[in-house]
């Protein structure tokens, strides 16, 4: 019997993920094996072109009595198998009608994001589980490749992988050794490239890797000398409530964190949900207003333990190895007399070099036994805090929403759960901290009166600024 | 000076190697030829016995160049082919002169329809002298999706000049073929030859027999006896007149002549019927896939419908036309782009001919846009129900219905869009910290107009700087500030990446404002390539495509012309790159102001470092390993530092804090430690997040002692 069409298909990458190389692969894997076969592309170089694709065609007939026709796109209907290295890249072809209940899917689920979800403020990525959704109802089937998580294939790159896995996905009748062959004549880091290889090839077998859920971030339990005063709370928030206390332990002492739940309880009081929404919002957003980054706690952080272990691990040396830290200091004058009790702030002579903007460029060398005893000094200034001028200005914006939750509370729920989570703009260091400083202080003055005038355009404008907080504040349109 | 740059990269050039297309460029005659579409016409040019080849790169057919460069050794120069990679399009084309007179056979390439811009003027003149040598111009079609130009079409050059346009149909050996005999039909018809290659053409795979490379008569090594005079070849009247009269009266027809006797066209004879399918070839294949969904035609192209399938589609032969559309009554014109030059002559030739055939095309066809199998398929379909007396109850009516149903039914389950993936500068490019600088500075000064230039530096333009306005034309950036900075009120400022400034720039740029007292800001991103194009080597680079050392400086040309205020920087510095492009900005008493920065394109540089680093970390040698990273409990996760960098290996992460709402930044595996994060860090004075770390592979012993000591006193701490 002749074939009556050619094997499509579709290959969709990122510049430099390797997709030039698997088109590659695919041809010369074909060739082997007597195929007539014909790969494209619309390649540009490298990083600089952001998604590129690549299109192969197979003839499923060895000497077939005339050259079939190979054509240049991809069509609806026509693809087999649509392989993309990124799981986005997937779902495009789907939007550019390419993937239908005739296509295979076979994605990596590694996230490369766009710089459009890198520039939002807030969390701008997409959310992947509905467009896995979409594929798996709108393809013949989807195979996933988990390739950091794939035996043997961390070491490998994803094209090496998704091309085991579009071998043995079976849908080419193309054989294992006729891939393993197509590597070892390409010769381009044969070893790494075999092992993805075999990766993919068993995934496929195996109906591709499972999608897992996120697992739960982990919730630090609390010192037990609070067990006492958690067993006041419900049990559906004592969990938060507890990595609450424990974050504030380690900022500063327990008094700071009686002083969190002191504060706590005043809402927690006006909470009249069975779910108090309202309080655990609170209790998340309170904690990490009342950790805030100051001098003190940066260099409590630089110096923890571990971290330098966990630095090697990055760049996969062993402990012994020699290594260099340098840490990117720039505190302007705020941050500094921000150390000092307001009363004592004389002290720091009024120079350029520390006026807003510009500030005394530090590179600290934390690899150091010097660099690291000076942060560590540093860390240690923090019985300092509590009278330090930061500290004074973090308390008062921070108790101004606080009472701004607690009004808000009185009337209307879901005004106040909103209201608390614009301690959002509570973030960042100098000019961006100020910056979302005064947004609070905008919205926050005169909130009594704006309540009475009328909770709706209270909580439009509460939406509004969330909104902008999460945007990118750069967007041109 | 230079930097010191230049001279350091003389001594690393080479480092790509095209070897195993050089095999395939010296197969011999009855040998299988098995790679890509544009090595394929590579291989047919050696094939045709040419004297010289040169060229402007730029995709999809830089490959031609480069691969030819490294073949210089073992190929050119015992074929005495003359090569080289032109200044510009212009100075490509100009190499053609030498087929004016002297019967030597010559090809040229660029990217089009940029290059044939570029180069028009000498390819007018060529156009009107006329050739006795075979000359072929390749043109890389840039149109549709990847392209990264303007989307126009390359056949009004060919009306224009009256220069015939081949568009092959996309079969590797007919496509070797056929560029073969474009140097007979060239010197049938006294005229050089575009053929143009589409970009996925210029990148299919495939397979011909090649033939044995052919020496031509007179070379390099056997060179033409006498030069030869003829004022006739001169464009000047009167002879430009006699010129343009025989382009029409003696030229062209002698080109349809020989492209019926040598059948350059494809007649497809079908069953015959009532109506047939005109297309051009480079269309061919995505035709026939249409008719194949539409239940047409088989996989190998049978079908009952004739096809004539245009090989040559300027100039068009009108009896071959004729001949095709008599006794039918409906033509459909399957021809990409706009104008739509084809069936507009089609129409013509039947009007002439008084002949009923209905003409369609762009009535069932979209006028823009490229024509890909989905875009054919539906017009064909619409063809097809149209002459049909089934309409759409027939087969083709109601296989259309039924893929676009299969359409529709994927699309409902679409829930949201996917994000944009514009193309930006690679990790650790020297080009991006120039960006974030002026970005920086238009939040200090306020916003001032950019003109950018053509290349990577483009991308600037891009998200996350949105730091240029507009953009003219290659190495124009500078010219076109003129009229904008004096509007505005403020100094011209125009970015230009190296490649611009030699291929226009200096002269259309530097020397006008130089001449014309502009109050300018020039910055010049001297990476050492024409990096867009794919690290092409220039000028300023350090040696020639074929490794010979030479270097002329950007600083010398701009000091040649007068130009005094002159400044480096280094841009990974970005207190530097942004103090110094402040100073340009306020030194207008000294007229144009050029800050130069001169790091190395990252990937060149990673091309020659990476293996380097990898064989002294084999031989035990002391190896230095960089990375940044994030500290992720430092880092608030309000992004800022992403919105000044738009590095892929700076990247999101969910932090392992359940209390922190947003992903956190984080530095992947992909990180070259060029420093930029820091820098951003540091000049924005966004946050102390960021860490450079350094491991001493293969350390000295001295090294490992007082490391050994370091640790002790840092586990005393309690690190």
């Amino acid at each position: 019997m002749t074939a009556d069409r050619p094997l499509c298909i579709l290959i969709g990458a990122l510049g430099g993920q390797g997709g030039g190389v698997l088109a590659d692969w695919l041809v010369e894997a074909s060739y082997n094996a007597g195929y007539p076969a014909q790969a494209t592309s619309t390649p540009g170089v490298a990083q600089r072109t952001g998604a590129t694709t690549y299109y192969f065609e197979l003839f499923p007939e060895k000497n077939p009595p005339m050259d079939p026709v190979f054509t240049l796109f991809p069509a609806t209907g026509d693809l087999d198998i649509m392989a993309a290295l990124e799981p986005t890249e997937a779902g495009r072809a789907l939007e550019r009608g390419f993937v239908t209940e005739t296509t295979t899917v076979i994605t990596g689920l590694d996230r490369v994001y766009s710089t459009a979800e890198k520039m939002s403020a807030g969390d701008g990525t997409i959310d992947g589980k509905p467009m896995m959704e979409s594929l798996e109802k709108a393809a013949k089937d989807v195979i996933c490749l988990d390739v950091s998580n794939l035996a043997g294939s961390s070491a490998s790159r994803i094209n090496s992988v998704m091309f085991g896995a579009i071998i043995g996905s079976g849908i080419l009748p193309l054989s294992e050794k006729h891939g393993r062959a197509a590597i070892e004549e390409k010769g381009v880091a044969v070893e790494s490239n075999l092992t993805g290889y075999n990766a993919g090839l068993q995934a496929a077998r195996n109906g591709g890797s499972e999608i897992l859920e996120d697992p739960d971030r982990p919730l630090k339990p609390a010192p037990a000398s609070f067990n006492e005063r958690l067993e006041t709370y419900p049990e559906a928030i004592k969990a938060t409530v507890a990595h609450g206390i424990a974050k504030l332990v380690d900022y500063q002492d327990a008094a700071y964190a009686d002083l969190y739940l002191d504060r706590l309880n005043l809402v927690r009081a006006l909470d009249t949900e069975p779910t108090l929404v309202l309080t655990r919002e609170v209790a998340q957003r309170m904690a990490l207003w009342m950790t805030f980054e100051d001098v003190v706690r940066v260099a409590q952080l630089k110096t923890r333990p571990g971290r330098l272990a966990r630095i090697r691990g990055e760049l996969g040396v062993s402990e012994d190895t020699p290594l260099r830290l340098t840490d990117y200091f720039k505190p302007g004058r705020d941050e500094i007399i921000g150390m000092l009790p307001p009363s004592l702030s004389w002290l720091l002579p009024r120079i350029k070099k520390l006026e807003r903007g510009n500030g005394l460029a530090l590179h600290i060398p934390t690899g150091s036994a010097f660099g690291f005893a000076l942060l560590k000094i540093l860390a240690s200034l923090k019985f300092l805090r509590r009278r330090s001028a930061q500290y004074l200005e973090e308390q008062a914006y921070m108790l101004e929403w606080l009472e701004a939750v607690k009004a808000a509370a009185a009337l209307d729920y879901e005004l106040a759960c909103q209201t608390a989570r614009l301690s959002i703009w509570a973030r960042g260091y100098g000019a961006v901290r100020r910056g979302g400083h005064e947004k609070l202080a905008a919205i926050f003055t005169d909130w009594s009166t704006k309540l009475e005038a009328g909770v709706d355009k209270v909580a439009a404008d509460v939406d509004q600024s969330l909104l902008l907080a999460h945007a990118n504040p750069d967007a041109t349109h | 000076m230079d930097g010191g740059t230049a001279v350091a990269r003389v001594l690393t050039v080479g480092e790509r190697s095209f070897k195993k297309e050089i095999e395939k460029l010296l197969l011999s005659d009855g040998e299988t030829f098995h790679g890509e579409g544009i090595l394929a016409i590579t291989k047919a040019l050696l094939q045709s016995g040419i004297s010289y080849v040169g060229g402007y790169p730029g995709a999809p057919m830089s490959h031609l160049i480069d691969v030819l460069a490294d073949a210089s050794e073992e190929i050119l120069k015992p074929m005495g082919i003359h090569y080289e990679q032109s200044a510009s399009e212009a100075g490509a084309a100009a190499l053609l002169s030498a087929s004016i007179g002297y019967p030597i056979r010559g090809a040229v390439t660029w990217k089009s329809v940029v290059g044939t811009n570029v180069a028009s003027d000498a390819l007018s003149n060529l156009a009107s002298s006329g050739v006795v040598g075979g000359s072929l111009i390749i043109l890389g079609d840039d149109y549709g999706e990847g392209s990264s130009i303007m989307q126009e079409r390359t056949y009004t050059f060919a009306m224009k000049s009256a220069i015939p346009l081949l568009d092959p149909r996309y079969n590797l050996g007919r496509m070797v073929e056929l560029a073969q005999q474009s140097f007979d039909l060239s010197e049938a018809c006294s005229m050089p030859i575009f053929y143009n290659m589409r970009i996925r053409a210029c990148h299919l795979t495939g397979d011909f027999t090649a033939k044995d490379n052919k020496i031509g008569k007179f070379n390099a090594n056997n060179p033409v006896p006498d030069q030869i005079y003829d004022v006739d070849k001169i464009v000047l009247p009167p002879a430009t007149y006699r010129h343009e009269k025989a382009k029409f009266e003696e030229r062209l027809p002698a080109a349809q002549q020989f492209a019926r006797d040598h059948r350059i066209n494809e007649l497809f004879q079908g069953k015959g019927g009532s109506f047939g399918i005109i297309t051009q070839g480079g269309t061919y294949t995505v035709l026939l896939r249409a008719l194949r969904r539409l239940g047409a035609a088989d996989a190998y192209g049978n079908t009952d419908i004739p096809i004539l399938c245009l090989n040559l589609v300027y100039p068009l032969i009108p009896d071959e036309i004729q001949d095709f559309m008599a006794e039918k009554d409906h033509i459909l014109v399957v021809e990409e782009g706009n104008p739509n030059y084809i069936e507009s002559q089609i129409a013509e030739i039947a009007q002439r001919c008084q002949m009923e055939c209905a003409i369609h095309g762009k009535d069932v066809l979209p006028m823009a846009g490229e024509y890909v199998t989905d875009v054919v398929r539906e017009g064909v379909a619409k063809f097809l129900t149209l002459v049909s007396d089934e309409g759409e109850n027939s087969t083709a009516g109601i296989a259309e219905a039924a893929i676009k149903n299969e359409y529709s039914v994927a699309q409902s389950h679409i829930r949201g869009p996917m994000p944009a993936r514009p193309p930006s500068f690679c990790t650790g490019c020297p080009e991006r910290p120039i960006m974030a600088a002026m970005k920086l500075l238009m939040k200090e000064r306020g916003k001032f107009h950019v003109s950018m230039d053509i290349g990577c530096n483009l991308f600037g333009s891009l998200p996350p700087f949105n730091v240029g306005n507009t953009v003219l034309g290659y190495g124009l950036s500078l010219a076109s500030s003129g009229a904008v900075g004096p509007s505005l009120g403020q100094s011209n400022v125009a970015i230009m990446g190296d490649g611009g400034f030699w291929h226009n720039g200096f002269t259309s740029g530097v020397i006008n404002a130089r001449w014309n007292e502009y109050d300018s800001v020039l910055v010049i991103l001297d990476n050492g390539y024409a990096a867009a194009t794919g690290q092409h080597k220039l000028p300023s680079t350090g040696a020639t495509p074929i490794g010979k050392a030479s270097l002329v400086t950007i600083e010398s040309a701009l000091r040649g012309v007068g130009v005094e205020w002159i400044k480096y920087v280094d841009s990974y510095s970005l207190e530097e790159s942004k103090r110094v492009i402040g100073e340009a900005l306020d030194a207008r008493e000294y007229g144009l102001r050029v800050v130069i920065s001169n790091n190395e394109c990252m990937l060149a540089r990673q091309r020659k470092e990476r293996p380097a680093k990898a064989k002294a970390l084999k031989a035990g040698q002391t190896v230095v390993q960089e990375k940044f990273g994030v500290d992720e409990e430092v880092c608030t996760g309000d992004h800022s530092c992403m919105r000044l960098n738009g590095c892929p290996s700076l990247t999101l992460k969910e932090s392992s804090d359940p209390f922190k709402e947003t992903p956190i930044a984080h530095v992947d595996q992909g990180c070259f430690a060029c420093g930029h994060c820091g820098e951003v860090a540091h000049a924005a004075q966004l946050c102390p997040s960021f860490y450079k770390a350094e491991a001493i592979r293969n350390p000295r012993p001295m090294r490992k002692f007082f490391s050994a000591i370091n640790r002790g006193l840092l586990s005393a701490m309690g690190a």
